[in-house]
């Protein structure tokens, strides 16, 4: 005990004793650091400007001690809003109606269980399967179905221009066309159900894709043959970034009605569908998993 | 054995170790999906009531996944090492807990009786520990391995760089490949994940990395993860590749959804042993996750802690350089949000540890889980601080290909100097070389950012 006490005094005695911190020393006017600006290129480096011709990867951003530039963070908080923006944003109940979709939606009943919940998410609720027996054409070529997916902001958006690019461009090719639905807390394999049970020889479902940073307007197309609950990932064939800055809608409903033109002909979907003399007219989409390059667009800007 | 616990007077009872063992998970989305998990808190602790008196031999008895359908617990029980399993197979999962954590038992300690564990047993104790008990045992286990460079080493922290591009840009991925570099980044793997999973596409991604690293005599390794069949082609081709990747999943059927078996991997295994250009002797790369075998319906009723311990038990059969749980990649319905997240970032790299794998994490969300960025940058630290081999690195983090966030070329720098810990010995001397970071005043030093000193190959940038 008295050791100790010894030891805690020759510290207190060592460390100032009872009186205060001593000052720091001051500091003359501090420099304004560099600019440092995201992504106005040409202010940037010359390996920033490089880059921005093959990659919107972030580069060329600089760094302060080992973090970002205060630009940078600003940045990408307003990038991650836009793209938790689009994940939160439900599509309201009349949107449907409102736009002269029939209205269906998935067995999901509220936006949480829509994330934990994906099998409820591919099939329809008792409601919505009557409505679609009563309401909708039967035995088309195409089923379209527009849903909100994980972006309803996508949908909402770009959704009834891709809806409308890509009927017109199936009729031109000599298809016929189901009754234009909108699904609700839809998944993918929602599409199955639904194909089924009007039997279309496609569903095609045009729904919000899984945002990513500061990219919340893409919207995502599976199609597949013969419509059935059970089909899997390698029976479809999809198409991805379907926004201005990707694939524009209309461009993009032309090369999915070539897509849904070639399951019927060739009576099949997915991996085994045979696209190679199709690759002109398919562009992007003539790779099974194809994804566009994005666009970085400046998102914060304050007056200078 | 009787599967019972009593808490204020209700007996909890539980029809086999299987059931013990999801209930004792804390909560998990993926658990709630495939309606394995406790029905209350009481009955979670009730569960790990039981399982703290189960004994490692009796976990061996009972695999989640039945011998008789299965192949990787057929492979599991018959290539444990006895010996080793004979050491501890008398204890329970408590006492297991107690001993791993002992002041007493070192890492060396630890590392004997790796062989003798099966995933269940190391699943098993995960169930009983807390966040810090699980970065206290992992910061003790110590799995050194070796290709071009040496991993695992105390006072290390590794980065893979990861320069994915939507359409395979190679241009683009140089680019952001020596933006990595330029950050100290990259010496666990300059590893890309290619849009298009073709041999040709392969072999043109790594051999133009390889120019690049050989131009600059650069001390990594190079993969591109496509799937193993295609990378198998592109050996084939002749290209130089040294880590050859493959996902894995924790029972036959997740991996059948997969497109792999045993014996695939170890035909794979036997031809990158002939034809990778790594000086070796680990070359394999795996990745793994909570939930791929829920996914694909191959998960037999079993939790999806214990699935992904049962991933390590394959991974383990190949020595491999480099494992990593890519742990919040697949979505919020298996692991919600920051807390799940942290807690199985924490999980798989304990587990992945003490059955002797070189585990790294890849720490990330996706936009629609409900993870913050801050609860993902306390994240990497606190896997620095539990000795993770190696972390992800992108350009802010950013994956421009898959969209989801992971660990930025400006973290790694980050979370060594807070740690104080380096890249591997080979890369750092390439670092200081280059002067990339300065250690005598331990911060950035003149090349630091600056992509232009890794000098580009003709031809490409």
């Amino acid at each position: 005990m008295a050791r100790t006490r010894e030891l805690v005094a020759e510290l207190r005695e060592r460390l100032g004793g009872a009186a205060p911190q001593p000052p720091p020393a001051p500091l003359p006017r501090v420099p304004e650091p560099p600019v440092r600006v995201f992504p106005k290129r040409h202010e940037g480096s010359r390996y920033a400007r490089e880059t921005a011709a093959h990659t919107t990867a972030l580069l060329g951003i600089g760094q302060v001690g080992t973090r970002y530039a205060t630009d940078v963070v600003l940045q990408f908080q307003a990038e991650l809003a836009v793209a938790h923006e689009a994940v939160a944003t439900e599509l309201p109940e009349d949107w449907a109606a409102k736009n002269g979709l029939l209205g269906l939606r998935s067995r999901v009943t509220h936006h949480r269980e829509f994330l934990l919940r994906p099998d409820l998410g591919r099939r329809l609720d008792d409601l919505s399967l009557a409505r679609l027996k009563m309401e909708a054409k039967h035995g088309v070529d195409v089923q379209p179905i527009l849903a909100d997916g994980l972006s309803a902001v996508a949908c909402m958006q770009s959704g009834l221009e891709l809806l409308a690019s890509f009927t017109r461009a199936c009729e031109a090719r000599g298809l016929t066309v189901g009754t234009p639905v909108c699904a609700r807390y839809a998944r993918v394999w929602l599409e199955d159900e639904i194909g089924q049970t009007v039997k279309a020889r496609v569903a095609a479902i045009l729904l919000g894709e899984r945002p990513g940073l500061g990219t919340g307007d893409g919207l995502s197309a599976y199609l597949v043959y013969e419509p059935a609950v059970g089909k899997t990932d390698g029976d479809r064939n999809m198409m991805s970034n379907i926004h201005a800055r990707g694939t524009p809608p209309a461009v993009a409903g032309d090369r999915l009605a070539v897509l849904a033109r070639a399951m019927v002909d060739q009576k099949r979907s997915g991996v085994s569908l045979e696209l190679g003399h199709l690759v002109a007219e398919l562009g992007d989409a003539a790779s099974r998993h194809h994804r566009a390059p994005q666009v970085r667009e400046r998102l914060v800007e304050v007056p200078t | 054995m009787r599967l019972a616990a009593t808490i204020r007077n209700v007996v909890h009872t539980f029809g086999s170790l299987r059931e013990v063992l999801a209930k004792a998970n804390p909560p998990k989305s993926g658990d709630d999906l495939a309606g394995l998990s406790a029905r209350s808190a009481v009955e979670r602790v009730a569960a790990r009531a039981v399982l703290a008196q189960v004994t490692l031999h009796e976990l061996r008895q009972n695999p989640v996944v039945p011998y008789e359908q299965d192949e990787l617990t057929r492979m599991v029980e018959h290539t444990l090492n006895e010996a080793a399993f004979r050491a501890v197979a008398h204890l329970t999962v408590g006492q297991f807990r107690e001993w791993l954590l002992e002041s007493t038992t070192t890492g060396e300690h630890i590392r004997s009786i790796s062989a003798g564990l099966t995933p269940e047993m190391a699943a098993a104790v995960c169930k009983l520990m807390s966040n810090l008990d699980l970065m206290t045992v992992a910061a003790k286990c110590q799995v050194v391995v070796r290709a071009n460079n040496t991993l695992g080493l105390p006072g290390r922290l590794s980065s893979r760089v990861q320069p994915n591009h939507p359409t395979d840009d190679v241009a683009g991925i140089l680019y952001s490949m020596r933006e990595g570099l330029s950050y100290g980044c990259g010496d666990a793997v300059i590893g890309v994940n290619p849009a298009t999973d073709t041999a040709e596409s392969t072999a043109e991604i790594l051999t133009a990395i390889d120019a690049v690293l050989k131009k600059n005599a650069i001390p990594t390794q190079h993969c591109v993860l496509s799937h193993v069949t295609v990378q198998m082609r592109a050996l084939d081709l002749g290209c130089p590749m040294d880590l050859m990747f493959q996902s894995l999943s924790g029972s036959e059927g997740g991996n059948r959804a997969f497109g792999i078996s045993v014996a695939l991997m170890d035909e794979a295994y036997d031809k990158m042993k002939r034809m990778g250009t790594a000086r070796g002797p680990n070359f394999m790369y795996f990745e793994t996750g909570q939930g791929s075998a829920l996914s694909s319906a191959a998960h037999h009723g079993a939790d999806q802690v214990t699935l992904e311990a049962r991933c390590y038990g394959f991974a383990r059969r190949y020595d491999p350089f480099l494992v990593n749980t890519v742990v919040g990649f697949i979505g919020p319905e298996y692991l919600e949000d920051g807390p799940q997240i942290t807690r199985a970032g924490l999980e798989d790299h304990f587990m992945g540890k003490l059955l002797g794998l070189p585990m790294g994490c890849d720490a990330c969300f996706t936009y629609h889980a409900r993870m913050s960025q801050d609860e993902l940058e306390c994240l990497k630290v606190l896997l620095g601080a539990a000795g993770c081999t190696y972390l992800m690195s992108l350009p802010v983090g950013d994956d421009i290909m898959l969209n989801y966030q992971s660990t930025s070329y400006h973290d790694i720098p980050s979370v060594r100097r807070l740690l104080n810990k380096r890249p591997t010995p080979e890369f750092d001397a390439w670092v200081v070389e280059r002067d990339i970071w300065d250690y005598e005043h331990n911060r950035p030093g003149e090349n630091f950012g600056r992509p232009e000193a890794i000098t580009p190959v003709r031809g490409n940038p």
